[in-house]
């Protein structure tokens, strides 16, 4: 399906005379009473451990499904060391994490963002037990053709409530770029090069790369993030994760020297609703992220060879930055992919001794 | 154990020497020193660091639930609820135990699911329904902290503070809050005052009508047995959907068939160590010491008094889904209202002073020295 879209699109690409950049992604195709139910999920509190904590607090449909801090906010009583990414077209991904280190499907994604002691802390158990209380839930799994509330049942849900999240109406899929937008394409593809990575409908090849995006300090000086990573390396079997202060991208499930600090290419898709920018958070603005990569990126000896100095004059980055934002569509905050409803309640069990568990 | 029988014997034997003005039940004994394990023997610098740890909500998932949450001093280290308070968002299914004397404990936890208190510590910091830390998580925390560091490396000589280590200095410390001066231990130990008439009487109960003893025996009280007294199920299952939600994620969490999930309604206790049905129902007999200050009692709070208690068992304990396996020495006793009052007498007598230790400050996180990622 991606190889296709990506011929299509290159194929556009190549005819200069096409207003139209892209095609539309597409709707992936879903169970929809699966979907309604991962919705639900979605905004639910329970699935955290202290219950303090969605899939939507850090993941937020008016921010496409970001959460607008340069570093996430993770579980009570820590901290995250990465930037929540926008779960725009997420099921077309490859590969999850800014690492990359899940690289099998959404139902995977949802399990370890609900069970990591840093993110949900949900022993699923307790997950399951809780879902088996709200009769809403018992309703919802019967009509997604599941007998009763259960564990892989809710992660398949909310994966393919994550498979709904398509972009809709961007410029670069209507067609209706603006003259900037237009001569940003060019320096995109050309100058610039930004599509040798960022290409394909999503704008991503979802591969890892050395940018030389600089440490965000914030990490390091914070316990509550600083421990966190450490938590996170020491799983990953890292070694001398102590003495770490740098975040080692996909080294960790590489444990290649030459991965070091790589990190997965994002979308593009949507960046005007997600700032701050990178896997740490560490540019505000888009202008910034083009004048990094406009610079040649950062300074790392693992550096990308093809990272040079572009050369691109104020206006030329004007340019690119309308077309990176004309790769932005309609706002997330809308009914089909908001549960809108506060009907979170656990229903007592009347007549408990009578009724089966 | 059998050391500290021995050693509780002969002190028994050596004090009833002398007076021999009231004979002393020979199943009943003053309480000792609590063993100390080989593999972690005590320090006053360890017994410090198990102290903070024991108060300090870094052992916990959300860095909000300490020891002392649950088992607080102030709560005669124990919570003063039928049920334990459970995790943020959760309930526990069982009564909290108090802390003091838990060093004499064989087996930790009312099913004796724990071999020892350093792995009641790691359990109890992990366990969904109690700390819902991750150990890994933990550890890094501790590494944070500047005193701990310091602590860790002169306790045990760690470079960085390992979360197994905690849970020995909390073991350590936990050996230090024993009760040995009661009444009933002063009295054993040969001062014929030291219990009042009514609280003899109480005691000549204990070993003789009501039989008490049968089970609560020793230095401890306890024969750290098993049995189904018939404790009725706890009441909360009835009433809150969060105890539901619980009492069906340990059925599942602990082990049980299908069929048994569904259908079970009360805490199958020793089964899920054994997984034997006569098992069901069944939880270690309790020590009586410090009983004054722990109330509600029996595994699940149930009963609010410890005279609610003596009733219960002159009524020959009571009814749940496990009765087929309830022991057979629980029986009618046939004791009167003046006899009941007695025996409650003797339970006070074997409770001390309460123990209300200022708690320590808990030192905080710091950020790392810098490093040079090598």
């Amino acid at each position: 399906m991606l190889k296709k879209l990506t011929l299509i699109c290159s194929l556009l690409a190549g005819t200069a005379a096409m207003a139209q950049d892209t095609v539309p992604i597409p709707p992936m195709d879903v169970d929809a009473a699966r979907a309604e139910l991962g919705k639900r999920l979605f905004y639910d509190t329970r699935l955290s451990g202290d219950t303090s904590l969605s899939c939507a607090s850090c993941h937020s449909p008016e921010m496409a499904f970001t959460d607008g801090e340069a570093l996430s906010q993770a579980y009570t009583g820590a901290a995250h060391f990465r930037n929540a990414p926008t779960l725009a077209n997420v099921g077309y991904r490859d590969a999850w994490m800014h690492d990359g280190r899940l690289g099998t499907n959404l139902n995977d994604v949802a399990r370890e963002m609900i069970t990591e002691t840093y993110l949900m802390n949900m022993d699923m158990r307790i997950m399951q037990e809780r879902l088996k209380q709200d009769p809403k839930y018992v309703e919802m799994f019967a009509a997604a053709g599941m007998s009763e509330p259960g564990n892989g049942g809710a992660r398949n849900a909310l994966m393919d409530f994550m498979k709904t999240i398509v972009s809709r109406g961007a410029p670069v899929d209507t067609g209706e770029l603006s003259d900037a937008a237009m001569r940003g394409k060019g320096i995109f593809e050309g100058k610039a090069n930004c599509a040798a990575c960022h290409s394909g409908v999503r704008y991503t090849d979802d591969k890892p790369y050395n940018t030389g995006v600089p440490s965000n300090p914030d990490i390091w000086a914070d316990p509550a993030r600083h421990s966190a990573f450490v938590t996170y390396a020491k799983f990953m079997g890292v070694e001398n994760y102590m003495n770490l202060r740098e975040d080692l991208g996909a080294y960790i499930r590489t444990h290649r020297p030459e991965t070091k600090r790589s990190f997965l290419t994002p979308t593009l898709r949507e960046l005007v609703w997600t700032a701050p920018y990178m896997h740490n958070g560490t540019f505000a603005t888009l202008e910034e992220v083009v004048d990094f990569y406009d610079a040649g990126g950062g300074d790392d000896p693992l550096k990308d060879a093809r990272l040079k100095p572009l050369g691109l004059v104020p206006s030329e980055k004007a340019d690119l930055v309308a077309y990176l934002e004309a790769m932005s569509g309609e706002t997330f905050d809308v009914d089909q992919y908001v549960w809108r409803d506060d009907d979170y309640d656990y229903e007592l069990i009347e007549d408990w001794k009578n009724v089966q568990n | 154990m059998k050391h500290l029988t021995a050693f509780a014997v002969s002190l028994a034997t050596l004090v009833a020497m002398p007076a021999m003005a009231q004979d002393r039940p020979d199943n009943l004994a003053a309480l000792g020193p609590p063993p100390i394990p080989a593999d972690n023997p005590m320090t006053p610098e360890k017994i410090a660091l198990g102290e903070k740890l024991f108060f300090d909500p870094i052992l916990s998932g959300n860095n909000g639930m300490p020891c002392s949450a649950c088992h607080a001093p102030s709560a005669g280290w124990a919570v003063q609820d039928k049920i334990s308070f459970g995790y943020p968002g959760t309930t526990h299914w069982r009564n909290s135990q108090t802390i003091i004397n838990s060093a004499y404990y064989g087996k930790l936890f009312w099913a004796g699911a724990s071999g020892s208190l350093e792995k009641q510590a790691r359990s109890a910091a992990r366990g969904g329904v109690a700390g819902n830390g991750e150990d890994d998580m933990m550890e890094a925390r501790l590494a944070f902290v500047p005193e701990y560091r310091e602590a860790f490396t002169d306790v045990f000589g760690d470079d960085w503070p390992s979360v197994r280590h905690a849970y020995m200095a909390i073991a350590a410390y936990q050996r230090t809050l024993v009760q040995t001066d009661t009444p009933f231990d002063n009295y054993m130990n040969g001062d014929d005052a030291a219990l009042t008439d009514q609280q003899k009487r109480g005691l000549e109960l204990f070993t003789g009508k009501a039989n008490c003893a049968a089970c609560h025996n020793g230095a401890l009280l306890s024969d750290e047995a098993y049995y189904n007294t018939g404790v009725p199920p706890y009441d909360g299952w009835e009433d809150d959907p969060i105890a539901q939600i619980t009492f069906r994620f340990e059925l599942f969490a602990k082990g049980s068939t299908e069929e048994m999930y569904r259908s079970t309604k009360d805490d199958p206790g020793l089964y899920f160590r054994t997984k034997q049905k006569a098992d069901k129902g069944k939880f270690r007999t309790p020590s009586l010491r410090y009983t004054k200050y722990t109330f509600p009692y029996m595994h699940n709070g149930m009963l609010e008094t410890l005279r609610d208690v003596v009733v219960f068992y002159n009524e020959g304990g009571g009814e749940n889904e496990f009765s087929a396996n309830k022991s057979e020495l629980i029986q009618p006793l046939g004791l009167n209202d003046d006899e009941i009052d007695d025996i409650v007498a003797f339970l006070e007598s074997l409770s001390g002073d309460e123990i209300l230790p200022e708690e320590p400050d808990v030192p905080e996180m710091q950020p790392l020295p810098v490093a040079d990622n090598n």
